[in-house]
């Protein structure tokens, strides 16, 4: 869509607003904790997982239920379904 | 059933950081034009507002409020401050009045300076915010949506998304307790879609540890907010978060903070909110079936005229150890005014949604509202929910007109200055 003539128009921050060395506030600092609790799930899934050992699978069934936790921790992704 | 509520398809909801309603959009009551009060029905700002300073003076709302370097130190927002707030000193007891008269006072405790703990008065003249302004003005804005909680972010945001912050008013790591979903699980089990958007991986997002541990496939970002709008992918239910601090991009460049938390930018926060509403805008298959609520966390303990009511208790208690006021905390009144605006073509031009100022027909919103509407749009109620989610007034019937013509619609331009 062009930019219609009476498009309200919003102006920039002046320059130097910018300041990645501001002293991080109590919301910032509250939220590396809250990251890093949810952080310590994957470390009990990979803590979990690594103390399967392989050689004791020993059917399709085990190998897939192994090989589906790994790649789940591997690939965090993968299993993200479409939007829609 | 009206044609807006008839087409409506998805719900976006973009939580700000920590401002007042005053502070944003009381100036709007203060605009005259042909020598009338452009904008009677806002409940903002007579100019007349006061309170007392640590020295006895009486301080005055002010016109002052700039982009930046004007609230540091962050003002107190935490339960003992906005107690203060609230109450203005007056402790915990029997028969007290709430009266709004402790802002200037809490911030002398973060400023331990008298003149600059006025600032807390200060308030936007609406020039300054031509993206919430024009919008409130031009869709409907809320003189009555409060923060649920007169506390800080993480508990106030679990509001939006669970109902409830099971029994939590600080920013603690916390759990949520069975058999409360959040409203994306609920979206999800039951065939919906729905989506937390963050702005980036540097930013991430605020919301409590149980969504990002347990349901990772409901995130994305901000850019991929815009990619589902442009390919007609947008979820039936978004969630957007602003940017949270200050970081380079990939590419070197500077991102800005936009979530307009003190001491952020105010207008980068401006600018998101813009594009936010373009990105819907811009697409006429989203316009015509969307709905775009914006609305802020908390007040951030800048100054607000309304005395915050009570509610329907959510069945939780705060001790008097968690709130720090030495008092029990029932979950029975809300938290301080906020803005709140909801963008929907179809919303008449102008309307204002009356709250506490008119007892006969007024509507008390709160971010229980919103995990309440989804839920009843979508699933129809079908959900477990807190007695505080089930009664939290809800907003799509605010679509109610018709569907409002592309040149009665603003645009923002975000070319440059």
């Amino acid at each position: 869509m062009a930019t219609p003539a009476n498009a309200i128009k919003v102006p920039k921050p002046q320059p130097g607003a910018y300041n990645p060395n501001r002293p991080a506030g109590l919301l910032l600092r509250s939220q590396t904790l809250h990251i890093r609790e949810a952080l310590l799930k994957h470390l009990e899934e990979i803590a979990a997982v690594l103390a399967i050992d392989p050689k004791t699978l020993k059917t399709e069934g085990d190998v897939s239920a192994y090989v589906h936790r790994a790649t789940a921790i591997l690939h965090t992704h993968a299993a993200k379904p479409k939007t829609r | 059933m009206p044609a807006g509520l008839d087409n409506l398809k998805h719900i976006v909801v973009l939580m700000m950081e920590n401002r007042s309603f005053d502070h944003m959009l009381g100036g709007l009551s203060l605009v005259v034009e042909n020598g009338a009060k452009k904008y009677p029905k806002i409940n903002g700002l007579t100019g007349n507002e006061s309170n007392p300073d640590t020295a006895g003076n009486a301080v005055k709302v002010q016109p002052n409020s700039q982009f930046q370097s004007q609230l540091d130190p962050d003002p107190d927002h935490h339960f003992p401050g906005v107690d203060l707030q609230i109450f203005g000193g007056t402790p915990p007891g029997p028969g007290r009045v709430a009266n709004m008269q402790g802002f200037v006072k809490d911030y002398f405790t973060q400023t331990n300076d008298v003149n600059r703990s006025h600032n807390i008065m200060y308030y936007f003249t609406p020039d300054k915010l031509p993206v919430l302004t024009t919008l409130a003005t031009e869709f409907a804005v809320f003189n009555g949506w409060f923060s649920s909680i007169p506390g800080p972010t993480i508990c106030n945001r679990a509001f939006a998304h669970y109902g409830t912050s099971f029994g939590q008013v600080g920013m603690d790591i916390f759990y949520t307790l069975d058999p409360i979903l959040s409203s994306y699980e609920r979206m999800i089990q039951a065939g919906h879609t729905a989506k937390i958007y963050y702005y980036d991986q540097q930013s991430s997002t605020m919301e409590i540890v149980n969504i990002l541990k347990n349901q990772p496939q409901i995130f994305a970002t901000y850019s991929q907010f815009i990619a589902d709008c442009q390919n007609n992918l947008l979820p039936d239910y978004s969630f957007i978060e602003p940017c949270y601090n200050d970081h380079p991009g990939a590419d070197g460049g500077e991102i800005l903070a936009s979530d307009q938390h003190p001491d952020h930018n105010v207008q980068e926060g401006e600018r998101f909110i813009a594009s936010v509403y373009n990105a819907i805008r811009t697409n006429p298959a989203l316009w015509g079936n969307t709905v775009l609520l914006i609305v802020y966390d908390e007040h951030g303990g800048i100054y607000d005229h309304v005395v915050p009511p009570a509610c329907t208790p959510d069945g939780y208690s705060a001790t008097p150890a968690d709130t720090g006021t030495g008092e029990t905390f029932n979950f029975d009144r809300l938290g301080v005014r906020v803005p709140a605006v909801l963008v929907s073509p179809y919303i008449p031009k102008g309307t204002v949604v009356p709250g506490t100022e008119d007892p006969a027909n007024g509507r008390i919103f709160e971010h229980a509202s919103i995990p309440s509407t989804v839920t009843n749009f979508f699933l129809n109620g079908n959900a477990n929910r807190t007695a505080r989610e089930k009664n939290a007034s809800t907003f799509v019937d605010l679509l109610s007109g018709p569907m409002r013509p592309d040149s009665d619609i603003p645009y923002f331009n975000l070319g440059g200055n």
